[in-house]
């Protein structure tokens, strides 16, 4: 019994030791001027887990002075509140790449990224992307300086299932709120069971980036929630899109409930908004003769111009943790290089952030081969991410709030919702000075 | 009288030793940090700031913490009475002469022994709304489907229900205890005066019981302030809110927000209900056992 | 008798009315995806699939372990120095004995509302976040069994310790040649309690561990669950809690006397 008492403490105080231990490792081994060891985290989405590990594959062959340890971030809720508190625990990696442009502003606040810009080559390598102008300007920090190497995005367009739309008559892909729901009648005629659309309606505020905040993007014409650092909603747009979703779940059109098979891949519902992260998971799972396309998302009825949408971009950073921020450098060069821009493409069907995925001639061919992702390719340069403010959570749970009060639950009218929203994001952001 | 030896003293302090350093680290040094916490604004990655009581008026304008709060209580009152009256049901079941009484006893304190996740998971299968066995079971014979989790009236009761399914096992057991320390005699007198099976519980039974009782109300009560894990991965606080505890909106505003000093307050008022709560429930449950 | 009927009746109720959702959930973890929602248990098409998924996405063995060797860290921790400090309280003389007794009284009414936060601050100046020793190191000691081991030393004869100390034994070796192996029933429950409570534990490891490699069982299988890795595949998810229940049922089955009795007797001793 005695023994047992040993071998426990024992092996207690040798992981604690271990922890210790690994701490003194890491000091010692990157001092050695010998080997460079860059941590590098990548999302834990599996897709992503393959393309980082390909690549920190290739780059350990062609640097073996530098090598990169690729970790997939702890999956949970958010990658946000992980890093946050790595910063705060003093654990952060080298590089990582699923930074959320939303948080940048904590992150930043926290001391805990590197100024990309001092990099002498940063601009020429910037440029060679192409990215639109407004696009690019949105990535930009309230300081003047990038924190963030733009990476990816991921447009959110309107997914549909092509044979229930013949099924009951649909010609084309609707484009305005009345067309939405003119079709949405038809599919609800259709039979029991199936329902034109879905979105989940838990008051989780990531949520809202595939149902609000969307088509609040392209009712305003491409406008987001602040600018130039102050608080400017477009009330009347965002009361439309609080309209549009009430009107879809009064009718019917969208169900209240959580479905915990997928309800697209099994028919039960017609259509839905997403990215094109939907196409390999479509890929893999649908049943033989499924069919599937994808068509802008609906603007209200009096809109005019190009449609807009969410972009959910996912940037690259370095932290100031780093040692080696050269090398760092250099790594993320690697990461948005064209080579590593296709495997982007290739395996996890996402949009590397540049303006020449149509023109530039080593993507042609996969394009060719994805008809899907040409329209993806094609909305990139209309995307918006969110405003660098303090609070975006918070700002997006408000949000969340309002819109099961009012669109989901129909309790409140949405010139009310909107007033609130814009009350308690006040409130928020006073909190937050 | 025990004399006190001088190397006697010197044991109990060594003794006693690892206790105070415990204390020191676990117990006062929070108490009095979360004093310091509650009058500065914090996200543990910036330097704290000190805004002595606006913490306090934050909290007093925070609907939302009211809500949460009124919630946890609603969830109070159904779960506790509920859990009462089932575990005295069932005791009193077993108190008779059953055969088997040690397998039935075990298999009903089976989901007490489980983990609160292992239960969250299981019963939001019972409880979904299209496909949920709850509602397999109604729908096949011919009544509608109940929008457990989803309508704002019906979520939290849902969650007390299957706190309640989780719980009563142990509850059972203590009031199957508190059963069998009351002494035959007093059934068998009060038959001979021709006292009913109602008269005899609610004169005999039920005094008797009455520690066992109160334990069980404050057990429960204490348990319930806890309320996290279910709310946070059946509804994450939803429908409406009505599901948020406070326990989950204290978590999310230190964890998700990382408003640590906001949250700190929000703690500490917490803490005080409980207090209050606890102490008024002793009072008015608890009787003179003689 | 009609009555007996019943009573037999209403408990066999209640048997199926405890027992049946785990059996459901058993065996809905071996149907494919759209057989999942069926009522009844069996199925034609019974595989292992949801469960080679779940090993193959998430380190659920480790995770194990994690949970294994923390709770039973925890556990001895909170035997070892609740009846030394139990010990000391009931045998021992010393100023200041009365004073720490109220400590601990004390310490057991303070809900932990307010000391969680204030506590994973602490946790993060001392740089534990991230490691065993932040999961273990808050549990380690637990007035509640402090108490439950005073309250049972108390009643062992006086005589027993005298002749011990006659002996020449000092203190320590009292608690652990003498006290311990006749306090069976104490540090049976003790343990059982500790074990337990420590295993199911998963606000604490949800906000002190992040590193997926650290994560407790319990843990894992939450995070699992309400991420997005599960795909919303409910075979997968069910999994997933059928493996997180299995440690505790299969100690339950084994141990299911001391289980009761550990809970009943705190019960009484309140």
């Amino acid at each position: 019994m005695k023994n047992f008492i040993v071998l426990i403490l024992t092996l207690f105080f040798i992981s604690c030791a271990s922890d210790v231990d690994k701490n003194f490792k890491k000091r010692f081994e990157n001092e050695t001027p010998k080997r460079v060891h860059l941590k590098y985290w990548c999302s834990a989405n599996p897709q992503e887990i393959e393309l980082a590990k390909k690549l920190t594959e290739k780059w350990n062959e062609l640097h073996p002075d530098i090598q990169v340890e690729v970790q997939p971030l702890p999956a949970g809720q958010s990658s946000e509140e992980i890093l946050l508190a790595a910063i705060a625990g003093g654990t952060t990696p080298d590089v990582c790449s699923n930074i959320w442009p939303g948080a940048i502003a904590e992150y930043v606040k926290a001391g805990g990224l590197v100024r990309l810009d001092e990099f002498e080559d940063f601009d020429s390598v910037i440029s060679a992307r192409k990215i639109p102008r407004d696009l690019l300007e949105s990535f930009r920090s309230s300081d003047g300086h990038f924190y963030q190497f733009p990476w990816k995005t991921n447009p959110i367009l309107l997914l549909y299932n092509v044979k229930i739309f013949k099924e009951a008559g649909v010609e084309k892909p609707p484009v305005t709120y009345s067309e939405f729901f003119s079709v949405c009648e038809k599919i609800k005629n259709l039979k029991i069971g199936v329902y034109p659309g879905y979105t989940d309606t838990r008051p989780i505020w990531w949520q809202r980036f595939f149902d609000f905040y969307p088509l609040y993007i392209s009712a305003s014409g491409g406008k987001t929630f602040f600018k130039n650092g102050e608080l400017k909603i477009d009330t009347i747009s965002a009361e439309k899109v609080f309209n549009f979703f009430k009107t879809c779940f009064e009718r019917n059109y969208f169900p209240i409930t959580n479905f915990q098979v997928d309800p697209f891949l099994t028919g039960k519902i017609a259509m839905r908004f997403t990215g094109p992260w939907t196409i390999s998971y479509l890929e893999r799972n649908k049943p033989s003769d499924f069919e599937y396309s994808f068509a802008p998302i609906p603007v209200p009825d009096d809109y005019r111009g190009e449609v807009y949408t969410y972009g959910d971009p996912k940037n690259i950073a370095i932290f100031s943790s780093t040692k080696h921020k050269k090398e760092a450098w250099e790594f993320v060069k690697f990461l948005i290089s064209e080579e590593a821009d296709l495997l982007l493409l290739e395996i996890c069907n996402q949009l590397p952030i540049r303006g020449d995925l149509l023109e530039n001639q080593k993507f042609e061919n996969y394009f060719n081969r994805n008809q899907k992702m040409k329209m993806f390719a094609r909305q990139s340069a209309f995307t918006r991410g969110v405003d660098e403010a303090p609070e975006m959570k918070e700002i997006f749970d408000a949000i969340s709030h309002e819109f099961e009060a009012c669109s989901v639950y129909g309790a409140k009218s949405e010139r009310e919702a909107v007033r609130n929203l814009v009350k308690r994001i006040k409130v928020i952001l006073e909190w937050s000075k | 009288m025990v004399k006190v030896r001088r190397s006697e003293n010197r044991s109990g302090y060594l003794m006693v030793l690892p206790y105070a350093v415990y204390f020191l680290v676990f117990v006062a040094y929070p108490l009095i940090f979360s004093f310091v916490l509650i009058f500065h604004r914090w996200n543990i990655v910036t330097p704290m700031e000190f805004i002595s009581l606006k913490n306090f008026v934050r909290l007093f304008r925070d609907e939302l913490f009211f809500k949460s709060i009124i919630n946890t209580l609603i969830f109070l009152s159904i779960h506790i009475p509920l859990q009462i009256v089932v575990a005295l049901f069932f005791a009193n079941l077993l108190n008779q002469n059953v055969k088997l009484r040690g397998f039935f006893r075990a298999l009903y304190f089976l989901p007490v022994v489980v983990s609160g996740v292992v239960v969250t998971i299981l019963w939001q299968q019972l409880y979904a709304y299209e496909t949920g066995l709850i509602n397999q079971i109604l729908s096949n014979s011919g009544l509608r489907k109940i929008p457990w989790l989803i309508s704002p009236e019906l979520a939290m009761p849902s969650i007390a229900i299957m706190a309640t399914w989780k719980n009563v096992g142990l509850y059972i057991v203590l009031f199957l205890a508190g059963l069998q320390s009351i002494p035959r005699e007093l059934y068998e007198v009060a038959e001979i005066d021709g006292a009913s099976g109602l008269q005899k519980f609610f004169k005999i039974t039920l005094p008797l019981l009455n520690p066992t009782i109160v334990l069980v109300v404050v057990l429960s009560t204490i348990g319930g302030f806890s309320l996290f894990i279910e709310p946070y991965i059946m509804t994450g606080g939803g429908p409406m809110n009505s599901t948020l505890s406070a326990m989950l909106y204290i978590y999310n505003q230190a964890f998700y927000f990382n408003h640590m000093g906001y949250a700190a307050t929000l703690g500490f008022f917490f803490a005080t209900i409980i207090f209050i709560v606890v102490f008024l429930q002793r009072k008015f449950i608890e009787r003179e056992v003689y | 008798m009609r009555n007996k009927f019943l009573t037999y009746f209403i408990l066999v109720v209640g048997a199926v009315v405890f027992a049946y959702p785990f059996i459901w959930m058993v065996f809905a973890t071996f149907k494919p995806e759209f057989e999942i929602s069926n009522l009844y248990p069996l199925s034609k098409n019974m595989s292992f699939k949801n469960y080679s998924v779940v090993f193959g996405k998430i380190p659920i063995l480790r995770a194990f372990f994690n949970s294994l060797f923390v709770s039973l860290s925890i556990t001895f921790s909170v035997i070892i120095f609740g009846s030394i400090v139990g010990y000391a309280l009931s045998r021992l003389n010393f100023y200041g004995r009365d004073f720490i007794l109220m400590l601990i009284l004390f310490t057991m009414m303070i809900p932990f509302q307010i000391t969680l936060i204030p506590t994973y601050v602490l946790i993060v100046k001392l740089g534990l976040v991230d490691t065993y020793a932040g999961l273990i190191l808050p549990g380690m000691m637990s007035s509640f069994s402090i108490l439950i081991f005073r309250q049972f030393f108390l009643t062992i004869p006086a005589s027993l310790i005298e002749s011990a100390r006659l002996d020449g034994c000092n203190n320590f070796q009292i608690v652990f040649k003498i006290i311990i192996p006749l306090s069976k029933p104490a540090v049976v429950t003790v343990g059982i309690l500790t074990f337990m409570s420590s295993w199911n534990e998963v606000l604490w490891p949800l906000i002190v561990i992040r590193n997926e490699k650290l994560m407790t069982m319990p843990q894992l299988v939450t995070i699992f669950v309400l991420g997005g890795q599960a795909e919303s595949q409910l075979g997968v998810q069910l999994a997933c809690a059928t493996l997180l229940a299995l440690p505790i049922v299969i100690a339950y089955l084994f141990f299911q006397r001391y289980f009761i009795e550990s809970m009943a007797t705190t019960g009484l001793k309140e």
